[in-house]
């Protein structure tokens, strides 16, 4: 049981780094490799919002949260948007920098010292009790509990509203979108915005859950596999995809050795690339197969 | 008075190559102008340059200018020549085809209503929930035209209405169009290859080739121009009467002269 | 190529010939003779930083062919290189071997690693390419630090200097040779291949696939061709790497390193030769550059401890700015020049071509 709840929690935490690697994917065909260390900017935002602004929780983790998406539109204002015709490996490697750039500024201004803003903000982690003799912490609960609505919310916007319609129709064919009057500038610094926002929830959330250090965006590396295994463009691929890397890298932790489960995800995607290149649920076309 | 005024327009390509030069069209408000022209002549980039370019198209107006409703709007980003009401239907990629077409023409929608669009192109009306990808040639065409219309565009530029469809398929669309400018008071700049089709419809016709303006006139004009029925029209001399000249096997020269 | 005119090629070798112009032979000349007597004239510190923009050099040629001439995006780069490094270290640790037996030993590890991670490039291409050679470079990692874990000390692997042609290879003059003249040998290897039938197919495969396999290049061969010939090279350039610093540490081979070969290639030019020895001295000497600049400006004092993050920072920021403002790279502004200086007064936009 106890298992099945690191699964749960693992995997939702690869959920909200996932759901940014989806977003940008499916709005211009990049793959955002600095999506962890936009987590670990939303992290430290976080912990910048607490030791500045105000201590209260519901005051700083809005606000980080803002800030987060903010970088998500500024990123993509100033480096993803000149990048438009340009091959998609040359927007890769420009979000690489990116990433770069994000980690040298923050430990720039934080160093690499471990920092935990829990504590800073009068807020504790009890664990929680659950059926069957499993403990999670709380906000272990609340990461799952994000995870659940944001995919929830995502999926009532991008099925059912017209804003939604149009970023699926943008990110299809932006040539026409832009004939039938659709900003689809506009709506691709939207995606990144909700990329960088869900990076920032996890960054948050992991933050307050596990710690603050300017390595997190390994983490990020390793939800990119999960997007892969899922399939790029698809959000429901990716929970499936997340529930499947989660379990075995848990297993891999609980049977086999720790230093494996880190690179469990890479084996995972690898098969997956062997077998089904596209993922579970990715769409095919995306491919060009021999 | 002309809704649209192009003037001398020049298009290059990737910094290097001309695509076309010289172009002058005048589209009076509420008339169907068709410009006509064999492949590769321009007429695409044409269109292309009057509904705006992207960055990523890597082309440029270099000279000349696009006057649209007496504002210049030469250079400008496609969605908001939209907003002005200037809106083209292209040729190849027209339609989202992972979308339904329901929600294909809630996309463009800018005003108005859906059930207008299926009133004008009833075939659509049993399809509202299927995925546009699946879509016939002709029904890709009309919800391409219906989801234009919800742009509510004041000039429509068509490109290439007829291309790979069945002639029955190409009448029904220019009678559509034809309604289109009776009933909605639309101005339409059509381009075509399929010059018979699009000269039952037209007020007035360009011809383009090479990249130039080579004639220009009246429908019925060009109808009974010999040149324009032999190159465009599939040639109707008289059976009777075939000179040397018509079976030598190299093409003759075309000469514009009136 | 642009000459100045009165070059004319009336035989068959003078159009093949490497080096064809006087004025190429004698720059070439003395180029060499330059970097023969280099020792003498330089600083170990200078030579120290040629020696290490040799080393780069080598493994920014390899990722070119890989990447820049046939097209195959691959981000394990950093993989290779450590699984020829570990493999001289587990061969001279463990069964004393050496560098006659360790360095051939880590080529053929190479090309093996080479071909497994060519396999999946017969099926995926462009991103799900680089991301599969990304997940082998992380379990190539594993590999290497759960040895590293087990037998290494838990730090690294020591290797002692080695002994090539009978001398012991040790000090900052006799690694410069060697290094330079292993560096010569691959540019030498890059561009022949480069122009031959085997580079024109990886031209080919890399424009148009499905195109270079209808004129019947067998597409498959090549890709892994390209895949073993760019790992065989890194692995040899990592070997010599593990000799050179005498020590072998799985940290020294994160995927940094691999995006600083990627900067190499990008900063210098993909697909050309020269771009990849320009991109690698360019990367190479970065960091030494914001020292001497950083000690101009403040003389004297510790180092601040923002310098080594501005470093690290400055090169993702300098690709960052070549990927938007100059994809062409150093290659493309040397050629624009060149082109201005051969031209001129004459004027004219060129073609914005890729190579």
């Amino acid at each position: 049981m106890q298992a099945v709840a690191g699964v749960v929690v693992l995997a939702s935490l690869y959920v909200l780094l996932g759901v940014g690697y989806v977003l940008v994917y499916r709005a211009s065909r990049v793959l955002n490799l600095a999506q962890g260390d936009l987590m670990m900017v939303g992290g430290y935002a976080l912990f910048a919002t607490v030791t500045t602004v105000s201590a209260s929780p519901f005051i700083a983790v809005p606000l980080a949260l803002a800030v987060g998406a903010a970088v998500g539109v500024l990123v993509y204002a100033l480096l993803m948007r000149p990048m438009a015709g340009h091959p998609v490996f040359a927007a890769v490697l420009v979000t690489v920098s990116l990433g770069i750039l994000l980690r040298v500024a923050v430990v720039l201004v934080y160093t690499d010292q471990t920092r935990y803003p829990l504590p800073a903000m009068d807020l504790s982690n009890p664990p929680v009790r659950l059926p069957g003799g499993a403990a999670v912490s709380a906000l272990d609960v609340v990461t799952v509990a994000s995870a659940a609505a944001l995919l929830g919310g995502l999926f009532a916007f991008l099925r059912l509203s017209r804003l939604g319609i149009r970023m699926r129709a943008a990110a299809e064919r932006p040539l026409l979108a832009a004939q039938r009057g659709i900003d689809f500038h506009a709506l691709f610094a939207l995606s990144w915005a909700l990329a960088s926002f869900a990076g920032a929830l996890a960054g948050v959330l992991y933050a307050s859950n596990v710690r603050l250090d300017p390595s997190l965006g390994i983490l990020g590396l390793k939800a990119f596999a999960v997007a892969l295994v899922g399939g790029l463009d698809s959000l429901g691929g990716l929970v499936a995809g997340a529930l499947i890397v989660a379990t075995v890298e848990v297993l891999t932790i609980r049977h086999v050795n720790p230093l494996l489960s880190d690179v469990s995800p890479f084996l995972c995607l690898l098969l997956m690339l062997l077998v089904r290149p596209w993922g579970l649920w990715g769409t095919r076309e995306e491919l060009e197969r021999v | 008075m002309s809704l649209l005024d192009v003037r001398g327009i020049e298009v290059v390509y990737h910094r290097a190559a001309t695509a076309v030069q010289g172009i002058t069209l005048d589209v009076p408000a509420g008339r169907i102008v068709a410009l006509l022209g064999p492949n590769g002549a321009g007429k695409t980039t044409t269109l292309r340059a009057i509904s705006g370019f992207l960055d990523a198209d890597d082309a440029r107006v270099t000279d000349g200018d696009v006057i649209f409703d007496e504002v210049t709007v030469t250079g400008w980003l496609p969605h908001r020549l939209v907003r002005r009401g200037l809106v083209l239907v292209p040729e190849r990629e027209k339609i989202f085809e992972t979308l339904t077409v329901t929600e294909n023409l809630e996309a463009c929608r800018r005003g108005g209503d859906l059930e207008a669009v299926f009133t004008h192109f009833p075939a659509l009306a049993g399809r509202r929930r299927q995925l546009a990808g699946y879509l016939s040639g002709g029904e890709r065409q009309m919800l391409a035209l219906g989801s234009a219309l919800l742009c509510q565009p004041r000039l429509l530029l068509v490109d290439e209405l007829s291309l790979g469809l069945a002639p029955i398929v190409v009448r029904a669309l220019m009678k559509a169009v034809r309604r289109l400018r009776d009933e909605l008071g639309l101005t339409i700049l059509l381009v075509e290859q399929n010059a018979a089709a699009a000269l039952e419809i037209a007020d007035h016709g360009y011809v383009i080739e090479n990249g130039r303006i080579v004639h220009e006139g009246s429908a019925a004009a060009l109808l009974a121009h010999d040149d324009v029925r032999e190159f465009y029209l599939g040639g109707a001399r008289s059976r009777t009467g075939r000179t040397y000249r018509d079976v030598k096997q190299y093409r003759r020269r075309r000469r514009w002269f009136a | 190529m642009a000459y100045g005119s009165g070059y004319f090629k009336t035989s068959y070798e003078a159009d093949m010939a490497l080096v064809d112009t006087r004025l190429r032979r004698l720059a070439l000349a003395a180029l060499i003779a330059l970097l023969a007597v280099l020792p003498r004239l330089a600083s170990p510190f200078v030579l120290e930083l040629v020696t290490q923009t040799a080393l780069a050099a080598v493994g920014a040629l390899a990722l070119n062919m890989l990447t820049g001439l046939a097209g195959q995006i691959s981000l394990g780069h950093a993989g290779f290189l450590c699984a020829g490094a570990f493999t001289v270290g587990i061969l001279t640790e463990s069964v004393k071997a050496p560098p006659l037996v360790a360095l051939p030993a880590a080529a053929m590890v190479g090309a093996l690693l080479g071909i497994l991670v060519g396999v999946p490039s017969l099926r995926l291409k462009g991103l799900y390419l680089a991301l599969g050679t990304l997940a082998m470079h992380f379990v190539v990692l594993y590999v290497a630090s759960e040895y590293q874990a087990r037998w290494g000390f838990n730090t690294g692997v020591s290797v002692p200097a080695p002994v090539i042609a009978g001398i012991r290879v040790r000090t900052g003059v006799q690694w410069y040779y060697v290094l330079v003249a292993f560096a010569m040998l691959t540019t030498f290897l890059s561009v022949n291949l480069g122009r031959s039938r085997v580079g024109r197919a990886w031209m080919a495969i890399h424009d148009r696939e499905i195109a270079a396999a209808s004129l019947g290049i067998a597409v498959a061969r090549y890709k892994l061709l390209a895949f073993v010939a760019s790992s065989v090279l890194t692995a040899l350039a990592g070997a010599l790497w593990a000799y050179y610093r005498s020590f072998v540490s799985v940290e020294a081979f994160s995927f940094v390193v691999t995006i600083e070969f990627i900067a190499m290639i990008v900063i210098g030019g993909m697909g050309s030769t020269l771009g990849a020895l320009l991109g690698a001295g360019f990367v190479t000497l970065l960091p030494y550059g914001i020292d001497a600049v950083v000690g101009a400006l403040a003389p004297g004092g510790a180092a601040p401890y923002w310098l080594f993050p501005l470093k690290f920072g400055a090169f993702g920021l300098l690709m960052a700015l070549f990927l938007v403002f100059e994809p062409l790279g150093l290659v493309g502004i040397w050629r624009r020049a060149r082109t201005w200086v051969v031209l001129w007064p004459l004027r004219y936009a060129p073609l914005r071509t890729v190579r």
